[in-house]
């Protein structure tokens, strides 16, 4: 046993202890930090204020005193802030139903509004200075629109100069219906001219504004109460919450889909990444020939032994980080809850036994060939039967008690993945089925163990041509 | 004297091949063996059920004292034909790693990797990585994988392969050293001349059975001298009636010298002596039936190559054996 240990110890490190793993590990949380700081400072930059003329020829006369009112410096002010606002809001809105509580939420906003690179990123939205131009309701279009040619988008107030960045045109039906339909009125269309780089915020926001002075013009006219009116039409909030014998969840159903994928996935991700190390290296004592040289010391069984054990904790390893990276990014949305605790100790059983399974392929697989291109064409079979559990994902999630989900959990090779699936999503599932698509696991263990001893025992020494299935299986049967 | 290795009746086959057959060998403790045969000839198959890393299918096979190999793996140094390194691990961290996986505690396996690695002078290569060595230089670090762990008893596969002159007289020293030590050693070679050199005893099979068992001594007196070499003073001399000198049966010219092809059962003795008388020589020697010839007469006779193909093969494959033949005068 004492062989075996250095054995795994060196396999351990072998791979741990390399640039490679590090970075490997290491990368994508430091860019992902990076990316954090880095874009806020980038979108630092305030844009610049968009500054111009809007000419209105407004030939119902009825609807210029109220965009005169919306284009009042101090109004355009307040509509920018009111953007802004709602920016924040829509980024608390999306916060919340990823289930981050109010508490949180407020949290997170005193420090973006704290930090000046963040707080500078909210304000995306530009900053206005135009000036409504009135011009009388006879002036022909044509003539009108000539001026938007001559603008550039890029005047400044302190140059003095502006250039006529659009054009209204508000017909007389738009306000005055000039005919009927089914019994109610129908009004025209305006005409909304610009040039042709103007900020997109900017051209909404003066659509939007025609469109409400219209409106209320038509409901002045009408004689409605406009604030009444607008009252009404508001949109309701929606509260949803999910209903758990704990008690009231707002937690949302696309997180309940996403987290025992992420765990199957982490599962798969750690299995197959270790399992490909011990084929790799596997492949590597077989082709630089040091192999017998450390048959001369151990048997192929302690070494064999060896190496899955030490790949195995590599595996476990990478489990590790990542799951409880998983879990602490699950406690600080505070949706700890989608985890249940026991299935975290499950999900290490499973490793473990769908680890072994892999491992026992590919350590024969490894001793079988001569080189990684010969082990291609063993491994794609294995591949298929791998990516299953990745297909079944979505089937499984949504009918977790299906006859298809039920029998798939004793299939072995696959039956790991797919009970990680089940037992974390969010039906529950029946008792018994746990102990037994584990007891079969082991029997799949214990298995390929002993095909694998074999074929592993054979397959280090020989050279030359490179070995199909039937072979292998001629090697289970002879040794 | 017991026996390191006692193989009784073994056989083994892979397949419809006959790798070992009916194949009987012992080994005493302390001895030097010499393994010879030609490719495929089932030296290699010998060795690894000696190591059992393969197991026979027929016979008895005990290994100091053990039923297998396994049971006393600390105490057999093992280099094998097909021997690499890990090409990314450090030298002193592969030679550590092989030394703890004999049994070797820590602090000792660093302590004997530095002694070992200053013995065959590659001290500086501690912290390089395996795949920055010549291949001689490998060659050399494998070799102590095989003897770190002070074994009973040392099994080296085509030890010299792929070694310059110089270190491959190093390398006879240190299996020299090895069984001065009181391990026994059994080396596997085409290179004749090594095992001339090294060698008590030989231990030869083709085609999977035995042919020779014998010690070296043996070896000699069993395959008689079957020419002498004259040459004398004067060239004028070369013209002498050595071809009627007693025991001769028939002497020819060659490169300056007479050439005397011997009868069987010649008194050698009698016949230089008359050599001499006949004219003044400058050179007078029995040539000794080489290694290498004994092994073609044998190879050749049974099988189907020619002695030439296999002349060679030993060649193109074993640089050792493209030296010249020793020559031993008996003068």
């Amino acid at each position: 046993m004492g062989k075996v240990f250095i054995i795994a110890v060196r396999e351990f490190l072998a791979i741990v202890a390399t640039k490679a793993f590090i970075l490997g590990l290491l990368l994508p949380p430091a860019i992902m930090t990076i990316l954090m700081f880095a874009l806020p400072l980038l979108m630092n930059k305030k844009p610049p204020t968009v500054y111009g003329h809007i000419a209105l020829i407004d030939q119902s006369g009825k609807v210029t005193p109220r965009l005169v009112d919306a284009y009042d410096p101090a109004k355009q002010q307040e509509r920018k802030e009111q953007r802004d606002k709602a920016i924040k809001d829509q980024m608390a809105a999306g916060m919340k139903s990823m289930g981050v509580d109010d508490k949180m939420a407020g949290e997170i906003k005193k420090q973006m509004d704290a930090n000046p690179a963040t707080a500078q990123a909210a304000n995306i939205v530009a900053e206005t200075n135009l000036i409504l131009q009135v011009l009388p309701p006879e002036t022909p279009v044509d003539e009108a629109r000539q001026a938007i040619l001559k603008a550039t988008g890029r005047e400044k107030a302190e140059d003095g100069h502006a250039s006529r960045l659009a054009l209204l045109v508000i017909p007389k039906n738009a306000v005055d219906s000039d005919k009927e339909e089914s019994g109610q009125p129908k009004f025209g269309a305006f005409q909304l001219l610009t040039a042709p780089r103007l900020n997109v915020e900017v051209q909404s926001d003066i659509r939007d504004q025609a469109r409400k002075a219209i409106v209320d013009t038509r409901l002045a006219d009408a004689g409605q109460n406009i604030d009444r009116i607008r009252a009404i039409m508001a949109r309701p909030e929606v509260e949803e919450k999910a209903v758990t014998a704990s008690g009231d969840s707002k937690i949302n159903a696309a997180a309940k889909m996403l987290v025992p994928g992420a765990f199957m996935f982490l599962l798969w991700i750690s299995v197959f990444s270790s399992g490909q190390y011990l084929l790799m290296s596997t492949i590597e004592e077989k082709s630089s020939r040091v192999m017998e040289v450390l048959l001369s010391a151990v048997s192929p069984l302690q070494l064999m032994l060896g190496k899955i054990i030490g790949k195995g904790a590599v595996g476990l390893l990478i489990l590790a980080l990542f799951s409880s990276a998983g879990v602490a990014a699950l406690i600080f949305f505070a949706m700890a809850e989608l985890i249940a605790w026991e299935n975290l100790v499950l999900l290490f059983v499973y490793f473990l036994i769908a680890y072994v399974v892999v491992a026992c392929l590919m350590a024969s697989i490894g001793a079988a060939v001569n080189d990684i291109n010969e082990a291609q064409s063993l491994m794609t079979p294995v591949m298929l039967i791998l990516v299953v559990p990745m297909m079944l994902w979505f089937p499984i999630l949504n009918n977790p008690n299906s006859t298809f989900a039920v029998v798939c959990s004793f299939v072995p090779l696959i039956n790991p993945f797919v009970m990680v699936l089940r037992i974390c999503g969010s039906e529950a599932i029946p008792m018994w089925q746990i102990p037994v698509s584990i007891l079969v696991g082991l029997v799949t263990v214990v298995f390929m163990c002993w095909a694998s001893a074999k074929i592993f025992r054979i397959g280090v020494l020989m050279y030359g041509k490179p070995p199909n299935f039937t072979t292998l299986i001629k090697w289970i049967r002879m040794a | 004297m017991t026996n390191a290795i006692e193989i009784r009746g073994v056989r083994k086959t892979f397949g419809p091949k006959v790798a070992v057959e009916n194949l009987d060998l012992n080994v005493p403790e302390g001895s030097l063996y010499g393994f010879i045969g030609p490719n495929g000839a089932g030296k290699s198959t010998t060795i690894r059920m000696i190591m059992s890393i393969i197991f026979p299918d027929q016979g008895d096979l005990r290994v100091l004292g053990k039923s297998s190999a396994v049971e006393s793996k600390d105490r057999i140094g093992y280099l094998p034909e097909e021997r690499g390194v890990y090409k990314k691990m450090k030298v002193g961290v592969f030679l550590n790693y092989i030394a703890r996986l004999k049994g070797i505690d820590a602090a000792t396996a660093d302590k004997r990797v530095k002694e070992w690695l200053v013995r065959v002078g590659l001290q500086e290569t501690y912290r390089k990585k395996c795949e920055e060595l010549s291949k001689g230089m490998q060659q050399k670090v494998q070799f102590i994988t095989s003897v770190i762990h002070e074994p009973d008893l040392l099994i080296l596969d085509e030890v010299f392969t792929g070694l310059d002159p110089v270190n491959r007289r190093l390398m006879r020293e240190l299996i020299q050293e090895q069984n001065d030590r009181g391990a026994t050693i059994i080396f596997s070679t085409h290179a004749m001349r090594e095992a001339e050199e090294l060698c008590d005893n030989i231990f030869m099979i083709h085609k999977g059975e035995k042919v020779i068992d014998s010690s070296l001594e043996e070896v000699w007196r069993k395959y008689d001298p079957k020419t002498m070499i004259v040459e004398p003073l004067d060239r004028a001399d070369l013209g002498q009636a050595w071809g009627s000198l007693p025991g001769a049966r028939e002497a020819s010219e060659k490169d300056g010298a007479i050439q005397i092809s011997l009868r069987d059962g010649a008194n050698i003795g009698e016949l230089m002596r008359q050599a001499a008388a006949l004219a003044p020589v400058r050179r007078l020697e029995v040539q000794r039936a080489s290694l290498e010839d004994i092994f073609i007469s044998i190879v050749g006779a049974g099988g189907g190559e020619t002695a030439e193909q296999l002349r060679m093969e030993l060649a193109a494959g074993k640089g050792s054996t493209t030296e010249e033949l020793a020559e031993v005068s008996r003068g």
